[in-house]
């Protein structure tokens, strides 16, 4: 923690950083805020598609005689990379149907209620409106849909 | 915040454990710090941090004005959430078995000492966005003569925005707060957001371009834990998303204010001025009979008032 001189005495600099608060859903321990663990899943899934389309472009325009081609594409065919693929299905999955939930709830300010006069118990609009709904949907059908994923990919 | 105890608490554990961060300045030190405190009913965290520093340790020092949640200078990382320190229960923390209650100082903000913290650039970057009523002609607010008019609707679209006491905790919550100190940050954006649309105001083009940057509205990306911690029920997240909205239409060219409230101007009737009688029995300690007697006093009233 790096520290700066002020007056007498120095500021402790006090900020998590990047990769905690990219890394860990609980770095604030609130209830009710499932929000903050599809932030976390929507960067942790959006670097690891990064990862596959760089690593994707680098086989198919490395590979260019066919002998190279068949022999990675042989070293690219066992378990691991087949787990590895899912891993790729799953991330593209979450992030696209959560991207959608974000362009409307972003772009169009839709799914976070109106403005109303607090009561208690204090539970914000937003936290209680169609994209806490949409959410749970994303996660109910990301799960689905990976699962399907995981059939198609090993049963066949 | 969500209180989930709300309204049913139990009784506090006979005695807590208060793990304090605490930091030192002049050295540059960090540490944390365990005290025993004797509980009882009602006895809030920012009773408990009161308590040691009467009882156990001066030197621990933490920052509080209000003790009753309106000032929103207690703010501390309670067991790992931000809350008003005054605002929390013991007994919400705590309980018999896990006896153990850490109090960290606020996260994103720089440490002055132990649990206090600077909120020079939380400020500055509430300042930056103009929170106050900006008009065209200034002299309408500067050298008001009547109010505004606005509906009790229009009163509620921001209603709950302009709750916000800067506690700074939506800003200890905020994952990108956490990594990017240019941040503007939820309270400031909210607030940009509460002026932007008030009916009153005529700033909104100058607003909008300051939020309309790299570190301004665009960097949220809606994990909503500031609505979930603020203590007044603000729901920046919220506010954010709306902010937003108006700025991406605003550059498509498909937003703009639909209204903007008048001055409210003179009374169609004007008020009927009445001497005002000082009261005979009952005289107020101190009161002078001969001096109000030489120095009556005038008061305008509306016919409807003085009918009733
Ligand atoms: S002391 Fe004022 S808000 Fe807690």
């Amino acid at each position: 923690m790096a520290s700066e001189e002020r007056g007498r005495g120095r500021l402790l600099h006090n900020m998590p950083g990047l990769l905690q608060a990219s890394l860990n859903p609980w770095l604030v321990r609130v209830r009710n805020n499932p929000e903050r663990l599809a932030f976390v899943l929507h960067r942790v899934t959006g670097v690891i598609i990064l990862a596959y389309l760089v690593a994707h472009i680098f086989v198919t325009s490395a590979t260019v005689d066919e002998a190279l081609w068949e022999s990675v594409m042989g070293a690219l065919s066992g378990p691991l990379s087949r787990v590895g693929e899912w891993i790729v299905a799953g991330a593209v999955i979450f992030h696209g149907l959560n991207g959608i939930r974000l362009i409307l709830v972003e772009f169009l300010g839709l799914g976070v209620g109106r403005p109303e006069r607090p009561k208690p118990p204090y539970v914000p609009p937003s936290l209680r409106s169609g994209q806490r709904k949409g959410l749970y949907l994303v996660f109910a059908l990301s799960l689905a849909g990976w699962a399907l994923a995981g059939v198609i990919m090993f049963a066949g | 915040m969500a209180e989930k105890e709300w309204g049913r608490l139990p009784e506090p554990p006979r005695e807590v454990v208060l793990r304090v961060k605490r930091y030192d300045p002049e050295r540059g030190r960090t540490w944390w710090q365990e005290y025993r405190v004797p509980t009882y009913r009602g006895m809030t965290v920012l009773d408990a941090l009161l308590w040691v520093k009467e009882n156990a340790d001066p030197s621990l020092s933490m920052r509080y004005s209000c003790r009753m949640g309106v000032c929103g200078s207690c703010g501390v990382v309670v067991n790992g959430v931000p809350r008003l320190a005054c605002q929390t229960q013991i007994a919400a923390v705590a309980s018999r078995e896990n006896p153990v209650v850490t109090v960290e100082p606020l996260h994103n903000h720089p440490v002055v000492r132990d649990l206090v913290t600077d909120f020079t650039a939380f400020f500055e970057k509430h300042r930056r966005i103009i929170p106050h009523i900006v008009r065209r002609d200034m002299r309408e607010v500067e050298e008001a003569e009547y109010e505004f008019l606005m509906t009790p609707d229009e009163h509620l679209s921001i209603y709950q925005y302009s709750l916000c006491i800067m506690c700074g905790l939506c800003y200890s919550a905020c994952p990108v707060a956490a990594s990017d100190p240019e941040y503007l940050g939820p309270q400031a954006l909210a607030q940009a957001y509460r002026f932007i649309v008030d009916v009153r105001d005529e700033g909104y083009d100058r607003r909008i371009a300051i939020v309309d940057t790299e570190h301004g509205c665009h960097r949220c990306h809606f994990a909503a834990t500031c609505s979930a911690v603020c203590p007044k029920d603000v729901d920046p997240a919220a506010a954010i998303q709306r902010l937003r909205r108006i700025v991406f239409l605003r550059r498509l060219g498909l937003w703009r204010k639909r209204k903007v409230a008048p001055l409210a101007g003179p009374l169609e009737k004007p008020l009927r001025r009445i001497r005002a009688e000082y009261p005979r029995h009952n005289l107020v300690e101190g009161a002078d009979p001969e001096r109000q007697a030489r120095e009556p006093v005038d008061i305008d009233f509306r016919e409807e008032w003085l009918r009733e």
